[in-house]
């Protein structure tokens, strides 16, 4: 992997960097550290620093332009005719660069000589067989334009890698060069050194927020799409969901809406209460040895995987309610997996959330608050009526909105536990389904992802994200608007 | 509307509201309290000084069983107000601090309407029968408090939005409305600027009417103000206890004279 050497050597560059402009430094001082600006580690720091941070982004951003590069020359060389109906070009780029890594597996194992390999006029069905027999997949014969092409992308490839190597060795050495001659007693390495911290720091903060960007963008693209081939007015309008792969599709957004509203109120109404006096009790009447073990405790809830949860909802959850409820017993429940069984489970795994975060709440109300309300003779619980959820109050909606949107985005315990019928109903223990599981469920298998029937995830992504968007700002809203009440 | 106070003029030993003897009170470990015997006379003030850490805050906590909040907290020995063992058994602490009021070093508030605020009490011990009743409390409260003219138009806003001295004028009305027989205050003009302070310590004046005030003060100027009665603790112990007049002029324990003097503290 000549990459990876190559990253080797400039580390071991940026070393002797290091190495060099500490001893650099020294040597300017006479020997005297004091008589430096910075301590000597730092005039070290900024040669390694010239050095590495130049040649490190053009190697990454190389390593990301040449094959964009490459593609398109090679797409440019190809003949028109070679893209069959109905096919893309994508695809007959995709078959040239696996032909090309065959060719280099063969010439690897030495199979085959490099001036073989990139011969003008070398025979196709001898190529084939020998890619086939070096047990390399190749879809089909190879043909001419294709060998063509995947001799050109070895051949620019090699170039390529080769340019990449000694620019970036280049430009190492020039930086190693640079560090080293500005080191002397008076240069503020420490400043420079200090500057690059807070470019690391920022470079990490803006790719956070590049990819939400990036996530955000495919989503409305593949959005748009979606709508330019199905009517928004059905995707709004419609009450029925029945996608077929054959065509035909009724993909109306609100049997869906309702099975996620509908689980995601029953898992609020099992989680907010419990949550919400589990974290009164914490944080309000437990000893300090009670709450020590009590809270990490209930804080593993939150680290159960869903999928676990989805499981105790298929085995467990729905087939206990089926007894109660189902033809055995009350006779409203017709299998285990309804929207009840999916809220409760959902809600079980949200008690943590509410009484995690509404405990740190709680605990924020001031003590002063307490003891002025102890001062008036009020009881524990009066007080905490009164005066310390009062003063908590927007961080508890905070919280609850918070656990809300983790509802609405929940899968894994929806596909489990309710089902997959796409239905209005009111009857809770029917079988429904979700917005998220419908996305799911339209991805998987063999879709065309030019089909409405596979676009409309994005679609359906698009909605959610916007709900839960809306309800994190509505969240945060709460919390500022009331935040400075009590401090 | 009250006669002019005369600091340290002599009050009817024979008028005890609460009396204190051998109170010991620990914090884990630390014996926080040594053997404390204290009676505090009744339609007085009684100041307790005392350099930081010497106890006296945590004695007055013990006057309402607010300690009983810290878990680790012990008190032994005896407290009677009005000869009842505030310590029995039978009595119940929350029934207790209604009748001992506290106000607090930092003026608290509750994040409510300034209505609100002085209503709290009079509603959880069921004092009123009805709206208008509780209007009457509220106003009387607030203008024992001397805050009425200054809040009667925004009764509604919230509590939190007053000034410094008002919010602790509001609280002294929030425990004048519960009605108590004593009216506890740790510190209460230690976050207030002079003249809010002498706002509250001209209402203080006024308060000793009704009811008996014990308050702990850092400002021996205030405590010679405004205190008929003066209690100067060190270490844990209650080293003299008389008029304050005595106490400022003559008093008796070399301690107390190195502390009012400012040689310690």
């Amino acid at each position: 992997m000549p990459v990876f050497w190559l990253v080797l050597i400039l580390l071991a560059l940026g070393v002797g960097g290091y190495v060099f402009g500490r001893s650099r430094a020294m040597a300017s001082a006479g020997g005297d550290s004091r008589k430096l600006h910075s301590l000597p580690n730092y005039y070290g720091s900024n040669v390694a620093i010239k050095a590495l941070v130049p040649s490190f982004l053009v190697l990454f951003i190389w390593l990301i332009a040449q094959p964009m590069f490459i593609s398109s020359q090679i797409a440019g060389q190809l003949p028109d005719d070679i893209v069959p109906e109905g096919g893309s070009i994508g695809l007959i780029m995709a078959e040239v660069r696996r032909t090309a890594e065959g060719i280099d597996a063969i010439v690897a194992a030495g199979g085959m000589t490099e001036e073989m390999a990139s011969s003008g006029r070398a025979d196709i069905t001898d190529f084939t067989a020998r890619l086939q027999e070096a047990g390399q997949v190749v879809t089909g014969t190879v043909t001419q334009p294709i060998l063509r092409a995947a001799q050109s992308y070895r051949s620019m490839t090699a170039t390529g890698s080769l340019a990449m190597t000694v620019v970036v060795l280049l430009m190492t050495a020039a930086g190693l060069v640079y560090g080293l001659r500005e080191t002397f007693p008076e240069f503020r390495a420490r400043n420079v050194v200090e500057a690059s911290v807070k470019m690391l720091l920022i470079a990490a903060a803006s790719l956070a927020i590049l990819t939400t960007i990036g996530i955000v963008l495919s989503l409305v693209f593949n959005t748009v799409e979606f709508f330019r081939i199905y009517p928004a007015s059905d995707f709004f309008g419609s009450l029925t969901w029945s996608p077929s792969f054959q065509g035909n599709s009724q993909l109306g957004i609100w049997p869906l809406l309702w099975g996620t509203l509908y689980i995601s109120v029953i898992a609020l109404l099992v989680a907010v209460p419990i949550g919400l006096f589990a974290a009164i009790y914490l944080s309000e009447y437990a000893p300090k040895s009670v709450r020590a073990t009590a809270k990490p405790l209930l804080e593993i809830l939150a680290g159960i995987p869903t999928i676990v949860y989805g499981l105790f909802a298929l085995l467990t959850v729905g087939p206990m309610l089926v007894k109660v409820f189902g033809d055995g017993g009350l006779g409203w429940m017709q299998s285990g997996t309804a929207v009840m069984t999916a809220g409760l489970v959902m809600g079980v795994m949200l008690i943590p959330f509410v009484s995690s975060l509404s405990d740190d709440i709680i605990n924020a109300v001031p003590q002063a608050m307490r003891d002025g309300s102890f001062g008036l003779g009020a009881t524990k619980s009066e007080t905490i009526r009164q005066v310390v959820l009062p003063a908590a109050l927007p961080g508890i909606v905070g919280a609850i909105l918070l656990a809300a949107s983790r509802a609405i985005g929940e899968t894994m315990i929806v596909v489990l536990g309710a089902g997959a019928a796409a239905r209005l109903s009111l009857n809770p223990f029917e079988a429904m389904t979700t917005v998220t599981a419908k996305i799911v469920s339209q991805l998987t298998g063999d879709s065309d992802f030019a089909s409405p029937e596979a676009l409309v995830a994005f679609a359906l992504g698009m909605t959610l994200f916007i709900i839960t968007l809306g309800l994190n700002v509505f969240a945060l809203y709460i919390v500022r608007k009331y935040r400075e009440q009590y401090e | 509307m009250y006669d002019a106070p005369t600091p340290g003029s002599k009050v009817d030993q024979t008028d005890i509201k609460i009396t204190a003897k051998k109170v010991q009170v620990y914090y884990g470990d630390t014996h926080a309290i040594k053997d404390v015997d204290v009676d505090i006379v009744d339609r007085a003030v009684t100041a307790f000084i005392g350099p930081s850490g010497c106890g006296k805050s945590t004695f007055l906590r013990c006057l309402n069983r607010m300690n009983d909040t810290i878990d680790v907290c012990r008190v032994e020995g005896e407290i009677k107000i009005d000869g009842e063992d505030i310590y029995d058994r039978r009595i119940d602490p929350v029934q207790l601090r209604a009748k001992v009021g506290m106000v607090f070093q930092k003026p608290n508030p509750f994040p409510k309407s300034i209505y609100d605020n002085v209503a709290y009490g009079p509603k959880i011990h069921g004092m009123v029968r009805n709206k208008a009743e509780l209007d009457e409390l509220v106003e009387t409260a607030l203008r024992g408090a001397a805050l009425w003219d200054e809040v009667k138009d925004r009764l509604q806003s919230p509590g939190t939005g007053l000034s410094g001295g008002q919010q602790q004028r509001l609280c002294i009305a929030r425990a004048v409305a519960t009605q108590p027989e004593v009216l506890l205050m740790d510190e209460p003009c230690s976050a207030l600027d002079p003249i809010a302070t002498a706002q509250v310590e001209d209402l203080i004046e006024t308060l000793k009417e009704q009811f008996s005030v014990v308050i702990v003060t850092h400002s021996m100027q205030q405590a010679a103000r405004i205190s008929q009665k003066t209690a100067f603790f060190h270490l844990g112990n209650l080293v003299e206890y008389d008029d304050t007049n005595t106490i400022f002029t003559n008093p008796s324990d070399s301690r107390t004279e190195s502390y009012i003097t400012g040689r310690i503290g």
